[in-house]
């Protein structure tokens, strides 16, 4: 209980560290964008000196941040000018996209990861791994642009996915089965490309973890026992490798946030990745530092997720913080 | 046994005078909380020039703690280290520094307290080369301390042509030779040596303390002799202090210990020494 | 030892694709801001050895394009005349190395243009485009890399030689940036920095936010040798002898996070060249008209490229090469850890 506790603690400290390191960014170059803003013939001198005021520009640091903290807190992340709106609402949608491209991705990569890495491992040095070995890396050598590019390329060529988007453009007279059949018939390809992705360090590490636990004095015991191979290995193995893997879930969870900005990107999935660019290009300060400090929440709580499937799976964490 | 008593030395002053050292810890330990650790409770003796102290005990009794303060690698919380009219604990670091290589550590396991990347010949100059950077006076040449060096060698019974070798194609009683040799570099009046024995083997350790008498009776080296074999300590020692739990609890002549041991921690101590060590049985009784 | 073989192998490879790059001048046959309006979107070039009427040259030769009839974007061979492939010709002047003026390259053709991997909108040639932008992207990665490492270094031995609060206070904050996402971060650096400046500005930009982007980790790796370095009995007998922490640190404690900080290199850098090609693919990075793998393969971004014109991403295949190069190295580095570890281990260290 009391390394929940801990957890929780810290997490809540590395969201307000994040806040604090992007809100200093913002402020680390106020005069550019303002100015900037200035020398927009579409935004009115007023619009600015009144920005200006409203922001508290004006005011000293500590006292920005807190300002802004506290409307954050309250569910209002600032104004974006481009979108001409709440940066909230924009990012919530945004968020959602995100979210599902990338959910559905860890839990793919996850699936197919666990099942290889495990045959793997208990085929070690032998021809059918060492394939498996070379077939990762190959995977691993190609860069994530010219995956997703590829990818797009594949699509296009044969038409048989679309080429980007999230919905097709006939979606609202569909009924909510096909919805659900275009929604999923848009995400093959992002997914596969962030699968695809991470999928290589994911079964490199698996492999590796359960192999250092197959040769262990307990397996073997076990083997001894007569247990059937299918639950040794993946309630007895799999178990023991937990601990490194469940670290490299939450590892993952980042890597593949990471990755979903680029393939976001290239594949014109309407999530965090095309807008936080957008904001970029036309310095839409707010929305910037908020799709920052979004994704920062969903890697916080990725690896606080992860930190509490370890509580559950290592009965260690849990006796220890109880011994004195 | 050390057929020299160790009266000889009484008339002249001592070497090094320990004044109630208390060392403190504050530990943390994995529940998070400030333990405090007493390593050192009150420790105080003295050395004299040319003799011998064993300090004997088990693990946890303080020793190798003591053996770091004395060595200036650590600084303890309370006391005084006398040394040549100057308490070691209050000197600041410039002339604690010219001091250092009087009082010379030589570590348990001579694998780790060699480089293993550098050549013998890199480690035993390293005392020099730290010296010529500090005092503008003792500024050796390149050929001074090449000739230092073999002479080093020539001293602890090494041969000279190991010199471009790394320290892990030594063996055990080798390296600790060597880190003997260095530790003799600038002319040591005190060594410490910290379970220096412990990690050899038996027919090594003969070796290595029969150097360390010969260096003792040669140029009347003072040792302070840190150990958990109690049997060690009475063939080396001229007086054997036993500690325990950061405290000398029992201090003497190493007949008077082995013979009438006072306390319960020195009669556990000599009952761990096998008999044939022993020049007669302990009396239980007293 | 084998791994020390494979690592030298791996590195002789990189070496020469390396090589091919920094020579780019001498490998491409042209300048690769040079533009042909004429032949825009060519597709790539074939080869041939054997001519239309079946007669066998001992040269390799190509064809000139000709726009196909009632085409505007469709090209055939003009079979007409063959133009054989030359080595070592004369051509258009460049500096090797970026100051020898050299006007030889490697290969080219008399009389018309030879386009290996064909060309973008502007008739620019792609595979010179690749080379020179393999010298940006390639160096961007390097020195990203080395920025990061050094950081790394610094602040990883701080917080372990000084431990206490500098090392809580440090550890924290490479928590922190941990804790970000790093493209996010990354962008999220170079949003706040100007956009539209030159591209000798945007090349050290780029390589400054990627730099200070990644130095948790190394800092990390870095701190937990310093920390069990610092304990070592020969550390603590330098220090009997007077030694101060500068001399520590150099001589007995840095030195053993050598090979700590060359493996993280070996990983490093490849990721900080995927980096640059991020942010140049969407117009964050390097701006035209200097190619960099990145802002060669932005115009894929475009349907009607897609489409029409695949051969725009040949390159993203081309530059697989020098992955495998930094992967086989980074793996052949790891073994040689392992390798060093178990042999120090067997002797009794």
């Amino acid at each position: 209980m009391r390394y929940l506790l801990r957890r929780i603690g810290h997490a809540i400290f590395l969201l307000a560290g994040v806040s604090l390191l992007t809100f200093l960014f913002t402020a680390l170059a106020p005069g550019t964008y303002l100015d900037e803003m200035r020398l927009n013939p579409q935004i009115a001198p007023e619009t600015v000196a009144a920005l200006r005021a409203q922001y508290g520009l004006d005011k000293p640091l500590p006292v920005r941040y807190v300002d802004w903290l506290n409307s954050v807190l309250h569910g209002e992340m600032g104004f974006s000018f481009a979108y001409n709106s709440p940066v909230a609402p924009l990012l919530l949608v945004r968020a959602r996209n995100t979210l599902l491209l990338t959910i559905t991705a860890t839990l793919l990569a996850w699936a197919i990861a666990l099942p290889l890495g495990v045959w793997s491992a208990e085929r070690l040095g032998r021809l059918p791994d060492r394939l498996l070995s070379w077939g990762t890396a190959a995977l691993m050598v190609i860069p994530d642009l010219a995956l997703a590019l590829g990818l797009l390329l594949f699509a296009v060529r044969s038409g048989w996915f679309p080429s980007g988007g999230m919905a097709s453009l006939d979606m609202e007279t569909l009924s909510a089965l096909s919805t659900l059949r275009d929604l999923a018939w848009h995400m093959v390809l992002p997914v596969t490309a962030l699968v695809l992705t991470a999928l290589p360090l994911l079964v490199r590490h698996v492999r590796a973890a359960v192999a250092e636990v197959l040769h262990t004095p307990f397996l073997l015991a076990a083997v001894g026992h007569g247990i059937p191979r299918h639950t040794l290995l993946y309630r007895y193995a799999l178990a023991a490798a937990a601990n490194p893997l469940i670290s490299l879930f939450g590892f993952s969870i980042g890597a593949l946030l990471s990755g979903s900005l680029l393939i976001e990107v290239v594949m014109s999935w309407p999530g965090l990745g095309p807008l936080l660019l957008e904001a970029i290009l036309s310095r839409d300060l707010y929305v910037v530092v908020g799709g920052i400090l979004f994704s920062t929440i969903f890697l916080v709580g990725g690896n606080f997720l992860a930190d509490l499937l370890l509580y559950w799976a290592d009965p260690r964490i849990r006796t220890q913080s109880g011994v004195r | 046994m050390k057929v020299e008593a160790s009266s000889s030395g009484h008339n002249m002053q001592p070497l090094l005078k320990v004044e109630n050292l208390v060392k403190r810890y504050a530990k943390p330990s994995l529940a998070d909380a400030r333990e405090e650790l007493l390593a050192l409770n009150g420790v105080s003796f003295s050395i004299f020039p040319g003799t011998t102290l064993a300090v004997v005990g088990e693990s946890g009794s303080g020793k190798s703690t003591l053996a770091a303060c004395l060595a200036c690698l650590e600084s303890p919380t309370i006391g005084s280290i006398w040394y040549e009219g100057q308490d070691l604990v209050k000197l600041r670091e410039p002339a604690r520094r010219l001091v250092r290589p009087k009082l010379q550590l030589i570590f348990q396991d001579p694998a780790s307290s060699l480089n293993p990347r550098w050549s013998v010949l890199e480690i035993l100059l390293e005392p020099m080369v730290l010296q010529r950077n500090f005092s503008r006076k003792d500024n050796f040449t390149r050929q001074e301390m090449n000739e230092r060096a073999n002479s080093l060698l020539e001293r602890v019974g090494l041969s000279p042509d190991i010199v471009r070798r790394p320290p892990t194609e030594l063996s055990g009683g080798q390296r600790q030779r060597l880190a003997i040799a260095r530790a003799l570099a600038l002319e040591p009046k005190l060594l410490i040596l910290d379970e220096a024995l412990s990690a050899l083997d038996c027919s090594v350790q003969a070796q290595i303390a029969n150097l360390l008498m010969e260096l003792q009776n040669s140029q009347g080296m003072t040792y302070v002799f840190i150990t958990h074999d109690l049997a060690m300590a009475a063939y080396l020692a001229d007086e054997i202090a036993v500690m325990d739990g950061g405290r000398i609890v029992e201090q003497g002549a190493p007949e008077k210990i082995l013979k009438l041991p006072q306390q319960e921690t020195t009669r556990q101590l000599l009952a761990a020494v096998p008999r044939i060590a022993r020049s007669a049985p302990p009396s239980v009784e007293q | 030892m084998s791994a020390r073989r494979a690592f030298a192998k791996w590195l002789a490879a990189l070496a020469v694709l390396h090589g091919m790059v920094v020579c780019a001048g001498f490998f491409a046959p042209y300048d690769p801001v040079d533009q042909d309006r004429k032949s825009p979107y060519l597709p790539p070039m074939r080869i041939h050895l054997v001519d239309t009427q079946g007669h066998l040259h001992f040269r390799p030769f190509v064809y000139s394009p000709r726009l196909r009839e009632g085409s505007f974007d469709q090209y055939e061979e003009d079979t007409a005349e063959p133009h054989p492939v030359t080595f070592f010709q004369s051509g258009t002047r460049y500096r090797l190395l970026g100051f020898l003026p050299c006007r030889r390259h490697f290969f080219g053709v008399e009389h018309t243009r030879i386009y290996l991997l064909g060309t973008d909108a502007y008739g620019r040639d792609q595979f010179s485009r690749f080379l020179f932008g393999g010298q940006v992207s390639l160096l961007a990665g390097l020195l990203g890399a080395g920025l990061t490492l050094l950081m790394g270094l610094g602040i990883g031995a701080a917080a372990g030689y000084y431990g206490g609060w500098t090392d809580g206070l440090l550890m924290r904050l490479a928590e922190l940036f941990l804790a970000l996402p790093w493209l996010y971060l990354l962008f999220a650096l170079r949003a706040f920095l100007p956009l539209a400046v030159s591209p000798l500005k945007a090349f050290f930009l780029v390589i400054a936010v990627i730099g200070m982007v990644g130095w948790a980790r190394p800092a990390r790796l870095v701190r937990g040798v310093v920390l069990s370095a610092k304990e070592r009995d020969y550390v603590r007998a330098a220090r009997g002898f007077g030694a101060s922490p500068g001399y520590l640190l150099r001589h007995h404690i840095l030195p053993e996070t050598y090979s700590v900080l060359l493996t993280q290199a070996a990983i490093l850098i490849p990721q900080y060249v995927l980096a640059e090609m991020a942010l140049s693919f969407l117009g964050l990075g390097v701006p035209e008209p200097v190619p960099t793998w990145g802002n060669q393969l932005s115009s894929l971004q475009h349907y009607s490229v897609l489409v029409s014109y695949w051969w725009m991403y040949l390159p993203a295949l081309f530059m697989v090469p020098f992955f495998l190069g930094y992967l086989g190295l980074a793996s052949s580095l790891q073994e040689r850890e392992e390798a060093y570890k178990i042999e120090a281990g067997v002797l009794g260290a």
